[in-house]
């Protein structure tokens, strides 16, 4: 174990993150609405020592009862369509909606038409837009940090 | 671990048998005898030109049975003989309207306007109740809906709906020219994309009569290291992640990353996206970079072997995984399971043992456990032995550039079919042309034939258990949804 903890230590020195600043946090609730699942991959990565989003304040959390930002991945198929309104309906207000890579976005999307419902900007307000086929961790970690700095000078 | 690299047959073969209705099931169950293995089936065709067919696997040959439906509309099942077979009859009774007789019950697969109680097993006595999850879940996962009869906290039974993620991909990629289907394929999954790819490549090529010569092969073997590397590394950090284990999780995933930048470094894309094309060459290598690549390797594989010693002998954790989702041999083979999960089990079986058209040449030999008692444990270490042995492969591929590669004419198959070793098993792909246009596409991959196998594992286990079993599974929701 404490090699293992040795190594991450490494991995971080190495990575020279920015500071945090600030002390708001964002909650964030992921709903994958028919993704190929590389978008999760590099959501997920932004948990890795080397991005450590959570230094921000920045978390996944497990209800969109109490999350900030509904964040979309994937061209809305039509059997996740139900699942994804009901997920944003749970939302308190304030709430936002952000579109995480360009299937989400209505981009490039290969799919039989009869299978997806309407793209999300036309289902849900978006908000955010994090292009890329899959917007790499340090996009996604960017975009996210911007619009919460960005929203607090507001 | 493996022989000399002698380069293997040049491609993998398919035989196409007509088979007459009252003849089907004793045909499938002669396959069966002359040793074939069930490895999907996939209905074709539409109105009175509706075939449904069946694959067998032997060797580098591929054998297709294949049934004139026509506008009956109807099949003799083989499901009693066959339960691997489960998953792709309910499929082609949603999509394509074929009836099967003989099932005792024919539940909808992709058909989600469908009742519960029409898909879910009826399971009733005191204490017994359901837990229904998803289609969204709690953390960072893709969505599908399981829904777990329990009593108290023993599972006696889980459900599974998935294709909420279902894109039409097939469908949508009948009509286009064969070069332009890989898309389609690739896209079925981010972290699977080269083993769909390569799979495609093979079988369009086997359909258009194309030959890939020793440098296009070597890139592909390369490609398909490469991403067994980054997901076996994502694997091991999620089967930590699933008993709660952060420092392993996070060494793990840092490992991840570290594989994923090579593969950017290498083709521009983290997840090797657009690497591979219908008969031309994968990235060239020069000796320069080779040798930096391998150095990289190197040192990733010190890396990954120091923080798998210390995961080793993190004796509370390893405690966790033994005798915990316990798939057997036996089980396993009547499932149709395949890969990783397939090979913890016992079952001594890897594409990349005989494949032609790829770089594994003769002697490959599939990785097996101390314990082969199908458990997570030994999911945990087939995963293990294999990272070993592909940054052993990546070494030797890497002895020496890689090259523009081209193809050759070759004869050409009615029916294309390849099969693959994706980092979750054989992956399956068919390419049927018509007028030299893909009249059908279909992709059987391992999450696929896993999906059953991962439901029956979780039986008699304890609800808190399944996220770590699921882990040890680690299959795409995406894969399987199309």
């Amino acid at each position: 174990m404490f090699v293992l903890l040795r190594h991450l230590q490494r991995v971080r020195r190495e990575a020279a993150l920015p500071p945090r600043r600030g002390s708001r946090s964002l909650a964030i609730r992921h709903v994958d609405a028919g993704s190929c699942n590389a978008c999760e991959h590099e959501l997920t990565a932004t948990a890795a020592p080397q991005y450590d989003l959570q230094r921000f304040g920045l978390d996944i959390v497990a209800s969109p009862r109490h999350a900030d930002v509904l964040l979309v991945t994937g061209p809305v198929t039509k059997r996740m369509e139900g699942a994804l309104l009901a997920a944003h309906a749970a939302m308190p207000e304030p709430r936002r909606v952000a579109a995480l890579g360009d299937c989400a976005l209505g981009c490039n999307v290969l799919a039989d038409p009869s299978e997806l419902a309407v793209p999300l900007d036309r289902l849900l307000p978006v908000d955010i837009r994090i292009v890329g086929c899959p917007p790499t961790p340090a996009e996604i970690a960017r975009a996210i940090v911007e619009f919460e700095s960005n929203s607090r000078s507001r | 671990m493996s022989g000399p690299r002698v380069d293997a047959p040049a491609r993998q073969t398919t035989e196409v048998s007509p088979t007459p209705a009252g003849g089907w099931r004793e045909a499938c169950l002669d396959q069966l005898d002359r040793g074939g293995r069930f490895c999907g089936a996939y209905a074709a065709g539409a109105g009175d030109h509706l075939r449904w067919n069946a694959l067998f696997a032997s060797g580098s040959t591929t054998r297709v049975l294949t049934l004139a439906v026509g506008a009956g509309r109807s099949a003799p099942s083989i499901v009693d003989l066959l339960p691997a077979a489960d998953w792709d009859e309910r499929e082609a009774h949603d999509l394509y309207g074929v009836e099967f007789e003989g099932r005792a019950s024919l539940r909808p697969l992709l058909d989600h306007a469908a009742p519960t109680e029409s898909w879910t097993v009826p399971v009733r006595g005191e204490g017994t109740f359901e837990v229904a999850v998803g289609p969204i879940h709690a953390g960072v996962i893709e969505s599908g809906h399981f829904r777990f009869h329990v009593v108290g906290e023993r599972i006696l039974h889980l459900d599974l709906r998935l294709f909420y993620k279902h894109r039409g991909l097939e469908r949508a990629a009948e009509g286009m020219e064969p070069a332009a289907g890989i898309a389609f394929a690739q896209r079925a999954c981010g972290a699977c994309a080269v083993s769909n790819s390569v799979a495609y490549a093979l079988a369009a090529e086997a359909a258009l009569g194309l030959v890939a010569d020793r440098e296009i092969r070597r890139a592909r073997t390369l490609l398909l290291e490469l991403e067994r590397l980054y997901n076996h590394l994502n694997d091991i950090a999620q089967i930590c992640a699933g008993v709660g284990f952060a420092p392993g999780n996070m060494a793990f995933a840092a490992l991840k990353e570290r594989a994923l930048r090579l593969n950017e470094g290498l083709v521009g894309h983290r997840f090797l996206f657009g690497s591979v094309a219908v008969g031309a060459g994968g990235p060239q290598v020069s000796s320069v970079d080779a040798d930096a690549l391998r150095g990289d390797l190197r040192e990733l594989g010190e890396d990954a072997a120091s923080a798998w010693r210390e995961l080793a002998f993190a004796a509370s954790v390893q405690a966790r995984f033994d005798d915990v989702g316990v798939l057997a041999a036996s089980d396993a083979a009547a499932l149709g399971v395949v890969g990783p999960a397939a090979r913890a089990a016992g079952i001594a079986a890897d594409c990349r043992s005989w494949s032609p058209g790829l770089w594994y040449g003769t002697g490959f030999a599939p990785a097996l456990p101390s314990r082969p008692l199908g458990d997570v444990a030994a999911r945990l270490e087939v995963r293990g032995i294999e990272l070993t042995a592909t940054l052993e492969l990546l070494r030797e591929l890497l002895a020496e550039p890689i090259g523009p590669g081209c193809s050759g004419p070759g004869e050409a198959d009615l029916c294309g079919v390849a099969r693959v070793e994706s980092p979750r098993g054989e992956t399956v792909c068919v390419a049927e042309l018509r007028a030299g246009r893909l009249d059908r596409l279909h992709l059987r991959t391992a999450s696929y034939a896993n999906w059953p196998g991962l439901a029956h594992a979780t039986a008699d286990n304890l609800l808190p258990d399944f996220p770590l079993i699921n882990k040890s599974f680690e299959l795409c929701y995406a894969c399987a949804d199309r």
